[in-house]
């Protein structure tokens, strides 16, 4: 079985800084860290690859630090790397990035699966594998929690719905975005970082992949961010006074109104 | 100012700590500051009442368990006091209820309470905020323990074998005596002369000492009261046992935090091959932080905890091949450093056994994390399985060794757990700090019986350890359950000289009785001289 698994750098914490100019993520690598669906993706890839054979190729785009993740990747059972890295990619939005990570997936030569996260945990969009799925013009099915039978032809998945699940059965290739617990991320052995730290990670730019301008960066991004802004705490304390008795009263009253 | 209240039912959970021990008192004071400390002391000093002080109450020698009379509890003693700066070096003042993963969230997050600080004191903090990230290295799986109590009982933990235990990080201790008077000591101000120590008190008057004569071990220690020649005086109330004074407030020294800190967890078939591997390590890695042990014992009640609890589900699987797990946590001070010392690690491994592929290395805060999480699950599963236990026949309870020997005694130390274990036919879960030879070694009894073999057995390795020159007590302290145990390591003769320095401090043994040495070793004692 032949895996190309999505991977984007997140930051660490939930304080990112935003660019004033383009409102977007300012992305320099400071404590970056793999999106944990991705890793919960990366995971299904090489435990697919132990029990059927086969290759996991990690696709990323972004900063070259992003090359670091990458060859933690490696570390962690997969076996090629590509990172899409040009200035011209930056500032892309989902529809760019699918069309970018398209690219990627050609410069792979080949595969019967595609595995994203479920969505990135800075944007919270969700849309990347299913707008990676459209430009591919391959099936996609959202939020997968379990893989339930594969054979080189077809996978039979658990998906994740409003009120319960469903099973779905689907030819290959595919594209499936996961659950997080869909499996438990394994940790890097000494001889993985071994592999990782010179295994083949290759890094592109956009003309190398002959990428159409219009369609990459700021400039194939429909999507303008116009404004970006943290939201204000709403929280107050509001001291009771009185008994024990008048304050617990006074504190139902409280509980009903906050409930209404 | 803070009472001296009526120990009525509902502070009940004040008559236990972590040890499972049970006891009881008739009043109870939660002080918020030294001037309530020194006032109730004053006033219990006068109808010579005894007080049991306490912190987290997270102690396993069940120090902080009252044997009637009052019970201090320092919990609400809980304020970040101050910062102060000195040759580049940050050292924090802490009152003794102040829990240490309070002051661990609050240094790395660098978001302390400084209101209250002194000008001067915010001026250092704010350099401080600029400064790049510090951390305290005591680390002990507990860290809802206050810092008092750690002081107390001089804990340790995974660290402490790079970075020695708590009391290589104190350095300063205000101390409130029985009788309400105050001592300020400060590290490298006030040094005993052989074995005479002179100490001032801050109202004014002299206490000379006369220190016990024993020789302490050359191991990781934390029993009895610290003495040596030319001793620093602040050494002697680390590791006192809350026996000779109430700490009221601690001055903390705080590390630069390396670089890059990754954790290795090792698997092993043999356990001989884990030992082999350790020593290796030790001798040519200097970069390990930590050296950590887990037998077979620990690594199955980890897999059937994980069976059973959902809250630890999300545990690691562990092969079922594995004998034995080794944790090695390396500090660098760069990414190539740190890779270096991984690969020559991945080279003992291989020599001494294991295989690089058998590994699991945490390089980023999720994997760490994980790693910690499975680390801390083996002492919780190991209290769990005991409870449950316990429901069934009352008297069991946890038999934990706390044990330490010389470096060249290692080898001997675990064939002589192994083969006694067998020979009393004793289930147990083996874990701890193998770099420093101290293994914690828990008996599980299934019953009565077990629990009856299991406490000769202590005995019977709390004198071969004493043997081989090691300390029964390493780092919980000795409290009230392993007082036989000091006895062995040091006899009767140096327990008295114990307890008469005791004296020296406190008169009507007030404070802590029944720690170290049952309250009545002088009676019985000098009775005999005479």
């Amino acid at each position: 079985m032949k895996s190309i698994v999505c991977m984007k750098a997140v930051p660490s914490t939930n304080q990112v800084r935003l660019d004033p100019v383009t409102h977007t993520i300012c992305r320099d690598g400071r404590q970056a860290v793999v999106n944990p669906f991705d890793a919960s993706a990366l995971e299904t890839a090489v435990g697919i690859k132990e029990r059927l054979g086969g290759q996991v190729t990690v696709l990323s785009m972004g900063i070259p630090d992003t090359e670091r993740l990458l060859r933690d990747a490696l570390s962690r059972g997969a076996d090629t790397g590509i990172l899409l890295s040009d200035r011209a990619f930056a500032g892309a939005d989902t529809l760019a990035t699918s069309y970018s990570l398209s690219l990627g997936v050609k410069e792979a030569g080949g595969y019967q699966m595609i595995l994203c996260g479920k969505m990135a945990v800075d944007g919270d969009t969700a849309q990347i594998g299913p707008e990676l799925a459209g430009v591919l013009e391959i099936p996609c099915v959202t939020d997968v929690c379990e893989i339930l039978h594969l054979t080189d032809k077809e996978v039979q998945v658990k998906k994740g719905v409003d009120g319960g699940h469903q099973i779905l059965k689907v030819k290959l290739p595919v594209l499936l975005t996961v659950e997080k617990d869909i499996c438990m991320p394994r940790m890097p052995s000494i001889a993985g970082i071994r592999f990782g730290e010179t295994g083949p990670v290759a890094v592109k730019g956009a003309s190398e992949l002959a990428a159409d301008p219009m369609r990459i960066g700021l400039t194939g991004s429909p999507t303008q961010v116009i404004k970006t802004f943290t939201p204000k705490r709403q929280s107050e304390s509001i001291p009771i006074p009185g008994t024990p008795g008048e304050q617990a009263s006074q504190l139902a009253i409280l509980c009903k109104e906050v409930s209404r | 100012m803070t009472k001296v209240r009526a120990f009525t039912s509902e502070f009940d959970e004040y008559r236990k700590d972590e040890s499972r021990s049970v006891g009881q008192a008739e009043s109870i004071s939660f002080p918020e500051n030294e001037e309530d400390v020194c006032h109730i002391l004053k006033q219990l000093y006068k109808d010579k009442i005894p007080i049991t002080l306490q912190g987290g109450r997270t102690g396993l020698a069940a120090a902080a368990v009252p044997g009637g009379g009052h019970v201090m509890n320092l919990s609400k003693m809980n304020q970040i006091l101050g910062l102060r700066c000195n040759g580049g070096r940050y050292y924090i003042r802490v009152q003794p209820g102040v829990v240490l993963s309070a002051l661990q969230k609050g240094i790395e997050s660098k978001r302390l309470d400084t209101a209250a600080w002194t000008e001067e004191e915010q001026k250092v903090y704010e350099a401080f905020c600029q400064e790049p990230e510090h951390f305290f290295p005591t680390d002990p799986t507990e860290t809802s323990a206050c810092l008092g109590g750690m002081a107390a009982c001089n804990a340790s933990g995974a660290r402490s074998y790079y970075y020695g235990a708590m009391r290589s990080h104190v350095t300063g201790l205000r101390v409130a005596l029985s009788d309400g008077s105050m001592l300020c000591l400060r590290r490298g101000e006030n040094f005993a002369k052989g074995r005479k120590m002179r100490l001032t008190k801050e109202e004014g008057g002299e206490i000379c000492l006369e220190l016990p004569l024993y020789q302490m071990p050359h191991t990781k220690n934390a029993s009895g009261y610290y003495v040596c020649d030319d001793m620093d005086a602040i050494d002697l109330f680390i590791g006192s046992d809350g026996t000779l004074g109430v700490l009221t407030e601690l001055e903390l020294e705080l590390l630069p935090l390396p670089a890059v800190i990754w954790g290795i967890s090792c698997f092993f078939r043999k356990e001989k091959d884990a030992i082999a591997f350790t020593k290796k390590v030790r001798k040519e890695i200097g970069q390990a932080a930590a050296i950590e042990f887990f037998d077979e014992g620990a690594i199955e009640i980890l897999r059937r905890q994980k069976a059973r609890s959902t809250a630890f589900s999300s545990l690691l699987d562990v092969d079922a091949w594995v004998d034995c797990c080794i944790y090695v946590e390396l500090h660098c001070e760069s990414q190539a450093e740190a890779l270096d010392t991984l690969y020559r690690l991945g080279e003992i491994l291989e020599a001494a056994g294991g295989k690089e592929t058998e590994t699991w290395v945490a390089r980023n805060a999720n994997d760490r994390e994980q790693q910690q999480f499975f680390r801390h699950a083996v002492p919780e599963s190991t209290n769990m399985l005991i409870d449950e236990r316990k429901k069934i026949d009352s008297v069991i309870t946890k038999l934990g060794a706390d044990m330490s020997v010389p470096d060249e005694y290692l080898d001997e130390v675990v064939e002589m757990y192994r083969r006694s274990l067998k020979e009393y036919d004793l289930e147990s879960a083996t874990w701890g700090h193998i770099g420093n030879n101290h293994l914690h070694v828990n008996i599980l009894p299934r019953d009565g019986e077990d629990y009856r073999k299991g406490k000769e057995l202590y005995a019977i390795w709390a004198k071969a350890v004493t043997k081989m020159g090691g300390a029964v007590s390493a780092e919980h302290g000795v409290g009230k359950l392993k007082r036989a145990f000091l006895e062995v390591m040091y006899g009767r003769k140096h327990m008295i000289e114990m307890a008469r320095l005791k004296r020296q401090l406190d008169p009507y043994f007030i404070l802590g009785r029944g720690n170290l040495f049952p309250s009545t070793i002088l009676e019985e004692g000098e009775g005999k001289e005479k």
